[in-house]
């Protein structure tokens, strides 16, 4: 598909990951904010890899709700991984 | 009843088993099968305590034991070859004289509802019965074989002896014994002991569960380190000509460390710990299951790598080599099952129950070597195409992603 870049969604994922593993942590030193997470949620959704592969962009959507929401950082952690996971899948 | 001699043993095995079992009670009786298992180990008139009934068995080296399933209950024991006589003594003492005491009763109820109460703490093996509860929703299938919490605290006394009269009865029993034995011995001395009435009363016929139109998700909430997904179709029933290839399936998908969910989901992935899959079949209807152990982080994850491979099952035929694999491995399986009196015994009781004929072990072999890939890739076709059912336990505050994850 022209301008598809799987690795790259699949990228913009694991580092959308990190952030949300390491408020699940409490690792690190600076406080990371919903805002920040959701951020990178949304950097996710503007690439057009997340249509090519089934539900990629529905995880990434449940995942912006859970931000929305309040939910556990784990929760949204493993809707990440739900999307990630469907990239590999699909790819 | 169903007799081999077994001449190079050491040992006997002798089962009483009866027809029945959780899945001919109905809501008021659930976990009156149980119940009465339990209590037959409480005494008799000749043996009046539990001590002096395992006394009888172990004090020769032997072992008792007893097992409620869903469509049939068995009393066991293993003994010197020498004792057979006494095993089935023991035996056939705690199935007709068993004095079920009301204080036996009641001591025995505060014991099943702890272990009702223990297998929800058990994440692994609890995840599986509501598993059963959406395979089989609202049916007698679907609920704990011990019953519930409601209906054991409920279950009186004569609830017990009534169910006990009815189905412990000789039209429902097949007795089976195996190992260093002599046949027409054998056969005179259950003639000559055993007492239980001859006719029948009551009816065996089981009602078959309702349809299953749709895919659902059960989501249990509990604070725990794993989450535990248990997801499945139904299949097929032990009945079906199609159950040697449903075992094939099964094999290749999830049973063992060589298969495909322990090699791409737990080797090459590493997002499970635990990733089995396993099948139950009933006289009308069955099912295939995976269980996934997994971190909560990689729970819906682990659920999409698994639905990847159930759809590859349905999209290509296993290979020969892999095919063959599974084949050795169900008929090895077989025949390790096969090298104990107890593994023959009951083998044998089973097939005289509930299917009504014995194969030999050389047919059951033919019946698995006569399957084909194209068999194994049919029947995945037609069972995952079945709607799916996913039961989880852990972290999870909500359902929606595993929803999409099943497309329920």
């Amino acid at each position: 598909m022209p301008g598809r870049d799987p690795q790259r969604g699949a990228e913009r994922i694991r580092k959308a990951i990190a952030l949300v593993n390491s408020v699940a942590d409490e690792a690190g030193d600076e406080e990371i904010t919903p805002t920040e997470i959701a951020e990178a949620i949304r950097d996710c959704l503007e690439l057009s890899d997340v249509d090519a592969v089934p539900n990629v962009r529905r995880y990434l959507g449940e995942a912006l709700d859970a931000v929305s929401d309040g939910m556990p950082a784990d929760f949204v952690a493993m809707t990440l991984y739900a999307a990630l996971g469907a990239l590999r899948e699909g790819t | 009843m169903v007799v081999e001699a077994m001449p190079e043993r050491q040992s006997a095995s002798v089962v009483l088993m009866f027809a029945g079992g959780s899945r001919l009670e109905d809501d008021r009786l659930a976990g009156v099968s149980h119940f009465i298992e339990h209590l037959f180990f409480k005494g008799t008139k000749k043996r009046p305590t539990s001590k002096e009934i395992a006394d009888a068995i172990e004090g020769v080296g032997g072992f008792i034991n007893a097992s409620t399933d869903k469509e049939l209950t068995a009393y066991w024991a293993r003994v010197p070859a020498e004792h057979m006589n006494l095993g089935l003594d023991v035996l056939f003492d705690i199935v007709a004289n068993s004095k079920l005491d009301a204080a036996d009763v009641e001591r025995e109820r505060m014991v099943i509802l702890e272990e009702l109460r223990m297998y929800q703490d058990q994440p692994q093996d609890y995840v599986q019965n509501l598993f059963e509860e959406l395979i089989w929703p609202g049916h007698a299938l679907g609920r704990d074989i011990a019953g519930t919490e409601d209906s054991v605290s409920r279950l009186g006394r004569d609830d017990i002896l009534e169910y006990a009269d009815a189905h412990y009865r000789l039209p429902n029993l097949v007795i089976g014994a195996a190992g260093s034995l002599d046949e027409a011995a054998t056969m005179s001395e259950v003639t000559r002991k055993l007492s239980l009435r001859p006719e029948a009363n009551g009816s065996l016929e089981a009602a078959p569960p309702p349809s299953l139109d749709s895919p659902h998700v059960l989501v249990r909430r509990r604070e725990t380190e794993q989450a535990h997904i248990c997801l499945g179709t139904r299949a097929v029933s032990y009945l079906d000509p199609d159950r040697y290839a449903l075992d094939l399936l099964n094999t290749v998908l999830g049973e063992g460390m060589s298969s495909r969910l322990f090699l791409n989901i737990r080797e090459r992935l590493g997002i499970a710990y635990d990733v089995h899959s396993f099948t139950q079949k009933h006289r009308d209807t069955g099912y295939l299951g995976v269980y996934i152990g997994v971190d909560p982080k990689k729970a819906v994850d682990a659920v999409n790598a698994v639905m990847a491979e159930l759809r590859g099952l349905t999209e290509n035929e296993v290979g020969a080599a892999e095919l063959a694999r599974a084949k050795e491995f169900t008929k090895g399986r077989l025949r390790l099952e096969l090298e104990t009196t107890n593994g023959v015994v009951f083998w044998l009781a089973y097939q005289e129950l509930l299917l009504g004929e014995i194969n030999t072990i050389e047919e059951e072999i033919a019946l698995v070597d006569a399957v084909t890939g194209a068999d194994v890739m049919r029947v995945a076709a037609e069972v995952f195409s079945r709607p799916m059912q996913m039961s989880v336990i852990g972290p999870f505050s909500r359902d929606s992603a595993f929803r999409l994850a099943i497309g329920a």
